[in-house]
């Protein structure tokens, strides 16, 4: 087996009696762009601050190319990093901040020109290296602070929430440079970030982390539409999730009862369930339809909201057993019938692309 | 607000003349002194009956008032060198640190700004006679650093609060040194903290007169303590002019303190 590029093993990172990060255990190929994906207090900051040498692990190891990171001062490990508040040098210009890391490696002026001129062409910022920070807007200063990350050729970079404190639009506009900056440079990147949008853009995989644990490992379309627990499905997309009883699996496909009493057969089983076992069906709204197709399940629901958005509709609709459902399908343009301007109706969905999760999950 | 200035109406006025008398009163003696100084009675009576400048020929033919003026520049360098790299690395402790008995440590360094100063001058002559420190340079210097030091850490602790620590984790991540990194990041940073603490430290030091009563001997005396004596002695215009001096070095150095920190803080 060849050896990964970056390896975390087995990392465990306790501050007194609080386990900040539990077990974490990946393997990251030279080039790859990961994600770690999860809520604040999830661990994901931590273990990139492990990994930057700023924390040190409780146990478990940071190999780069089999070496352990972990004897190496955060200074000599030759990482990049990007921080989530703006941290450049106040004091220097843009070129004078980009040629810092330069510097304190004592490279020749006429390199450490060479590279600055190079760095501030990478993130579109020439012309601006006589400027100081002060005189930058927030995307800009996260720019350079991009382009100082890169100077030394550093075969790792960390991203922490470096978008975090930009508005929207900017923000995508600078994910779209994140992703430019990745395929000329094929650094490997790390990336934390709570932001799914940001993730499911930016990265080849996302680790989603959850109380310490990674949940999920894998690409956007793993997570989205192979989720391994509920968690996982109830933080990527939006999802809903109905009660149901397991009556039996077959192959992985499950025959089940929801709460009005009908049988929907075909859903995916994500574990082993037992005969009556009482579970939970999970739906995203984008999966439901206002029209029966070849295969699809039907669910009875009256209307409470409805509203058109264009490519979908958003519609709240109500269960016979209570429950409140988010339906989004989209919309058809072959056929302008509003089913939802009447007071009940039916929802359908492919039971292929409903899961079934165990009804207890604890948190 | 509850108290805007704009809208305050006539009591603006009030308010205006109100601080202007604590302001002449605060001020007038000083502008009193200067203007005595340069008046030809020699009991500095006022208004005087004449204009003269004998009174600073008077004090620039005696060296030791010279010698004095010296002394208290050459012992205030020094306490504040001193006090401001002492001040930078408890500052570095008490806001960066996390040890048991840190508050404890940060009152402690405080003390003399609160103590009042006859007891600390007392005490701290007292030792220094028993260790045969009293009356020599190094003993003034240290004594006079222990006064300057709450004045030092006061700015510098505040600068370093308001400096954020990821900006030098940046430069270690970059490369740097953690020595490197407070040295060319984290210092350039908090300059303007690091020079009030210096001109603080500097005036602490430079018209203290209580320790340095206790510290001084014939051969060693300052500005302040020189003046001191002198009054005792007799009532002459030429403390006058002394004093005038000493106003004038210490509004100049204001002065240039706000143009220097108007340039930095830009």
């Amino acid at each position: 087996m060849t050896e990964p590029f970056l390896s975390i093993r087995n990392l465990r990172k306790t501050f007194g009696s609080f386990v900040a990060v539990h077990d974490v255990t990946i393997d990251i190929p030279k080039g790859e762009f990961l994600t770690f994906l999860g809520p604040s207090g999830s661990g994901k900051s931590t273990t990139l601050y492990a990994i930057a040498g700023f924390q040190d692990p409780t146990s478990g190891d940071v190999l780069l190319e089999g070496r352990s990171l972990l004897s190496v001062p955060s200074h000599k490990r030759n990482i990049g990093m990007v921080f989530q508040r703006y941290t450049l040098f106040q004091h220097l210009t843009v070129a004078e901040n980009v040629a810092f890391p330069l510097r304190v490696r004592r490279r020749p002026d006429a390199e450490v020109n060479r590279k600055v001129a190079e760095m501030l062409s990478l993130v579109r910022l020439e012309g601006f290296g006589g400027r100081y920070p002060g005189a930058l807007s927030g995307g800009q200063q996260q720019r350079v602070a991009l382009a100082r990350a890169l100077a030394y050729d550093p075969p790792i970079l960390l991203m922490d929430e470096p978008l975090s404190a930009l508005d929207k639009k900017l923000r995508e506009e600078i994910q779209a440079e994140i992703r430019r900056i990745h395929r000329e440079t094929g650094v490997t990147i790390l990336y934390v970030t709570h932001d799914q949008d940001e993730a499911l853009h930016l990265s080849d995989r996302i680790a989603l982390f959850r109380d310490g644990r990674i949940a999920q490992i894998g690409t956007g379309e793993d997570l989205y539409l192979r989720p391994a627990c509920e968690f996982v499905a109830s933080f990527i997309g939006n999802s809903n999730f109905l009660p149901a009883e397991h009556l039996q699996t077959t192959d992985g496909a499950a025959t089940i009862r929801l709460a009005d009493g009908s049988i929907v057969s075909g859903v995916k089983a994500t574990q082993e369930f037992g005969q009556g076992q009482k579970t939970r069906l999970m739906v995203r709204p984008e999966a439901f339809r206002l029209r029966p197709g070849p295969a699809t399940a039907g669910l009875a629901v009256e209307f409470i909201d409805a509203a058109f958005f264009g490519e979908r509709r958003r519609v709240v609709a109500r269960t016979s057993a209570g429950q409140e459902i988010d339906v989004r399908p989209p919309s058809d343009m072959a056929n302008d019938h509003d089913e939802t301007a009447q007071q009940s109706g039916q929802v359908f969905f492919d039971p292929a692309a409903a899961f079934l999760f165990p009804a207890l999950q604890t948190t | 607000m509850l108290l805007d200035y704009d809208r305050l109406g006539w009591l603006r006025g009030a308010l205006l003349a109100f601080t202007g008398l604590v302001a002449a009163f605060l001020l007038l003696p000083v502008v009193f002194i200067v203007l005595l100084s340069f008046g030809s009675s020699r009991w500095l009576a006022f208004p005087p009956p004449g204009w003269t400048l004998k009174w600073y020929e008077e004090l620039f033919a005696e060296p030791a008032w010279l010698e004095a003026a010296l002394t208290s520049a050459r012992i205030a360098t020094m306490a504040t060198v001193l006090a401001v790299v002492i001040g930078l690395m408890a500052s570095f402790a008490l806001v960066r640190g996390k040890f048991r008995g840190r508050d404890a440590v940060r009152g402690l360094l405080l003390t003399p700004m609160v103590l009042p100063v006859v007891v600390f001058a007392i005490a701290i002559y007292a030792f220094f006679l028993r260790i045969g420190l009293g009356g020599t340079t190094a003993g003034f210097v240290i004594a006079h650093t222990v006064l300057a030091l709450p004045f030092a850490i006061i700015p510098i602790s505040a600068a370093l609060e308001g400096f954020d620590k990821s900006i030098e984790d940046a430069a270690i991540v970059c490369g740097a040194s953690p020595f490197e990194a407070k040295l060319r990041v984290t210092l350039p940073s908090i300059k303007i903290g690091i020079f009030s603490a210096a001109i603080f430290a500097f005036l602490a030091s430079w018209d203290e007169v209580v320790v340095a009563i206790f510290m001084a001997s014939p051969t060693l005396q300052t500005l302040p303590v020189k003046i001191w004596g002198s009054l005792r002695q007799d009532l002459s215009p030429v403390i006058a002019a002394a004093s005038s001096l000493l106003v004038l070095l210490t509004l100049s150095l204001m002065i240039v303190t706000a143009l220097i920190r108007r340039k930095l803080s830009t």
